[in-house]
């Protein structure tokens, strides 16, 4: 059976014939593409072809491919939504975005009020604090909540969580150890304010809410499948994963089922094993590849974030003095993994934040590539956020793709130019202009959850460059065009994950893999970018529609 | 609620190739009957004899001696999850920091635990390569810090550097943290007592007479008999022996009863003591703690 949907327009990547207004899809591929004209030639050898106008009125483009998320994002949804904008759940249910501490609060007393077992841990998530600046959330919040039961409010980032003094006293925080990430209040005494991973830590602890399995969990993937599915993404990743033994199994049921509505890459965690292991595992998980399913990547994490001051600057590193950042493996440790990896043919993308990081990275990279010259490796640093154009020509030189974290223009623009990095060198921050004015090859990103899921959203971050408080990044020459910034994330996603030939662009003989859109990118143009509505997606030719979209 | 005892954490910090698996693997040998939990980086560096092992489960290896290695995997988090569901839990866990972590941070998992507490920071200062790890364009601030967070110091490998190399870095760490003990090894030999204190939960075992004297490996130890002492007053004794004493263990008595205080170079920890209180009292130091006489003085 073959399908011809008629569409207003139809941006397919392809440079061979950019814009088209039909497309014939059969056993989940592309048949043809082209004007209706185009298609009646293909119906003599192939048989008639029927024509579907659902989405006559709408654009298409290839689905979009998030090549740098966590399947993380799909495990909150049991819980309670706290954000500041709203939010649609897998269900297609909206969560509405609460406008201060206040209403949070508010929030999540009637919550407790309408709830059967009061006792239970409350957990909620998505809280934002960079839009209230007045003050801080803090225990006496959360207490108001309750003191019966634990309160536990987990920051968007991720990196940050509140709780109530019944967690604290739970967890028998101590006073002695004066540990700089339990924030304190002037007489040194914790706000229920808890950094990095020890938030998450003491909340496993003290309610028993194991969130690591939730984590891995097949409801959890199903979830993100479907909040990306909304967003018009067909292909994700799912950007570091430790894969114990046998976790692939119920993974490749989960996906391979066929309203599973999403393909997803796995990276291999690369330092969850000793080189030798790692590489023999990562083998026996390539086993496991299906259409849908891919275990191709490897990922190594070499350093913090920027706004968590955990990135490694190069001289005068934090701009307000901060001290300089961490390293999360030895530079040795991540050139004798870059050996091993390259020597086995596996593509290797290396989280790398700090300008001093990314150019440990690039050392590690050429050393591991004389020691194992590989002309096609694209290892490809991801975040990369303070490159300079001589990193770039210097990725270009060495075969090196990059995924810039353009969200974080939007997300944290304002501190990197007020507190982190200062207004020279936040001027650079995701340079996707630069890089490719350098020639490097570009995909850009959201890294959900810790900022939304939405690739349109995160194009127009790069197009736009502009930060949540109005400011604009940069001088022009780091902007990308709308047609740059939608390759970003087609094409430009695909070629980071050696899915080019498969997957981002709309032409004959690739995977039926499409964004439904309500309106044609190219013509909305920069501004409109994320505010464009998605009808849904196709995968593999099965259709998948958001509710209530128009 | 009952107060339960807290598992002390002591972790082993160091540059890459300090000899932070040798010195754990000393201690595991030494284990003598403590159900340690030791958090690795890589098993295969710790060269496990197979005859030892007695059971491999995912990323544990159980030992024949009761304890048990944990690779870390590079997921901290994870593994402090596991540890703390092993049954029975462990007397004591001891991690083996990577070479860039900032010890102070794997402390802090300690502050959130009900269950657990910081014993101690152990960082190892290579004797043969400081003056490059200190020099290090990329590390040398994160070595700084691990040095900077310790609670125990010991130049490592100090078969390696020539007399005049180790004199100098001697005198650099003693002028830099005058309040932090400085021990000194070689191929990671440490005696057991003198990094993770006396065997916690074993408080009867406290050795009745005196082993006073010489220890392995360049310490000393002396044990006294203590009449009911303040517990402020103990610290206070012993704050003036710094920064030649490592541990201390005593089993005493107060106006508010019988206590049990560890001290690990500056870290007091005191718990209640069910029973009576012996009112034994065993000090672990370097040889520059004062002597015999002047202990039995002191105390």
């Amino acid at each position: 059976m073959s399908i011809i949907y008629q569409a207003k327009s139809i941006r397919t990547m392809n440079p061979h014939l950019p814009h088209a207004t039909h497309i014939a899809v059969r056993d989940g591929h592309i048949l043809a593409v082209g004007t209706k004209d185009d298609m009646d030639g293909w119906q003599a050898a192939w048989g008639p072809l029927e024509l579907n106008t659902d989405f006559a009125t709408r654009s298409l483009l290839p689905g979009f491919i998030e090549g740098h998320s966590h399947m993380m994002e799909g495990m909150f949804w049991d819980y309670h939504y706290v954000g500041f904008y709203d939010r649609e759940g897998p269900d297609g249910t909206v969560w509405p975005g609460l406008k201060s501490i206040d209403e949070v609060v508010a929030k999540l007393k009637e919550i407790q009020a309408n709830r059967k077992d009061k006792d239970a841990p409350l957990l909620a998530w998505g809280f934002d604090p960079i839009y209230f600046t007045d003050r801080r959330m803090n225990d006496a919040d959360l207490d108001s909540v309750s003191t019966d039961c634990a309160v536990i409010v987990l920051h968007a980032s991720l990196h940050i969580l509140n709780a109530n003094n019944f967690v604290m006293e739970a967890a028998d925080v101590k006073g002695a150890d004066n540990s700089e990430f339990i924030r304190r209040d002037e007489n040194g005494k914790p706000t229920g304010e808890f950094l990095g991973q020890l938030g998450f830590y003491m909340a496993m602890r003290t309610t028993g809410i194991n969130l690591l399995a939730i984590a891995s969990s097949p409801e959890t993937l199903v979830n993100f499948a479907n909040v990306a599915r909304q967003t018009g993404v067909t292909t994700a990743t799912d950007l570091v994963n430790p894969m114990p033994e046998g976790s692939e199994k119920p993974m490749r049921e989960t996906i391979d089922a066929d309203d599973f509505p999403m393909r997803l890459v796995v990276a291999f965690q690369g330092n969850s094993k000793e080189p030798d292991e790692a590489v023999a595992r990562m083998q026996e998980l390539q086993e496991s590849n299906s259409d849908k399913l891919r275990f191709s990547l490897i990922k190594m994490v070499a350093d913090g974030s920027i706004q968590g001051f955990s990135a490694r600057l190069k001289w005068p590193h934090y701009y307000n003095g901060a001290e300089n950042g961490l390293w999360y493996i030895e530079p040795e440790r991540l050139g004798e993994y870059l050996k091993a990896y390259t020597k086995a043919g596996m593509q290797v993308h290396v989280h790398t934040n700090g300008d001093e990081c990314t150019e440990v990275a690039l050392d590690k990279i050429e050393e591991a590539l004389r020691a194992h010259p590989w002309p096609d490796h694209r290892h490809t640093l991801q975040h990369c956020q303070m490159a300079t154009r001589a990193h770039f020509k210097r990725m270009k030189s060495l075969g090196v793709g990059v995924n810039l974290f353009s969200n974080h223009l939007y997300y944290w623009g304002d501190a990197h130019i007020n507190i982190t990095m200062g207004p020279e060198r936040a001027a650079r921050l995701d340079d996707a202009g630069g890089a490719l004015a350098e020639g490097v090859p570009l995909a850009i990103h959201s890294d959900a959850p810790v900022t939304a899921l939405a690739p349109l959203f995160t194009a127009w971050c790069a197009v736009n460059r502009r930060s949540s408080g109005g400011v604009t990044l940069g001088n022009g020459t780091q902007n990308i065009s709308v047609e740059e910034a939608l390759y970003a994330i087609t094409m430009g996603a695909a070629y980071s994950l050696k899915m080019e030939n498969e997957v981002g662009s709309l032409e004959t003989g690739k995977r039926a893999d499409i964004a439904i859109l309500a309106e044609d990118p190219i013509d909305v143009g920069a501004e409109g970018l994320k505010d464009i509505s998605v009808i849904g997606t196709m995968l593999g030719g099965i259709v998948h529609l958001n509710q209530g979209r128009d | 609620m009952p107060t339960l005892r807290k598992i002390p954490l002591t972790i082993i910090s160091g540059f890459l190739g300090s000899g932070k698996t040798s010195l754990l693997n000393h201690l595991l040998t030494q284990a003598d009957g403590r159900r340690i939990t030791a958090m690795v980086n890589d098993f295969g560096a710790l060269n496990i004899d197979a005859e030892l092992i007695a059971e491999k489960h995912g990323n544990q290896i159980a030992l024949t001696n009761g304890c048990v290695c944990c690779s870390i995997g590079d997921d901290l988090m994870r593994t402090f999850i596991e540890v703390m569901q092993q049954d029975p839990l462990p007397e004591h866990i001891i991690i083996e920091a990577s070479g860039v972590a900032e010890p102070t941070r794997i402390a802090g998992f300690a502050s959130v635990d009900p269950q657990m507490r910081l014993d101690g920071i152990v960082t190892l200062v290579d004797a043969s390569a400081h003056h490059l790890h200190s020099k290090d364009p990329h590390l040398a601030d994160n070595y700084a810090k691990q040095i900077a967070a310790a609670h125990l110091l010991v130049i490592s490998k100090t078969d390696l550097a020539d007399a005049e190399t180790l004199a100098t870095l001697r005198d650099e760490l003693r002028a830099a943290y005058p309040q932090v003990p400085l021990a000194e090894t070689m191929h990671g030999h440490m005696p057991i007592d003198a990094v993770l204190g006396l065997n916690a939960d074993a408080p009867h075992d406290l050795p009745s007479g005196p082993p006073s004297g010489p220890m392995d490996h360049n310490f000393v130890q002396w044990a006294g008999h203590l009449s009911p002492v303040p517990r402020h007053e103990v610290i206070k004794r012993l704050e003036t022996l710094r920064p030649h004493v490592l541990r201390a263990k005593g089993i005493l008595t107060d106006c508010d009863g019988a206590y049990v205080i560890h001290y690990a170079a500056g870290r007091v920890e005191i718990e209640p003591f069910d029973g009576d209180a012996s009112g034994h009292f065993v000090l672990i130091g370097t040889p520059a703690l004062p002597d015999n006489e002047a202990l039995a003085q002191l105390f």
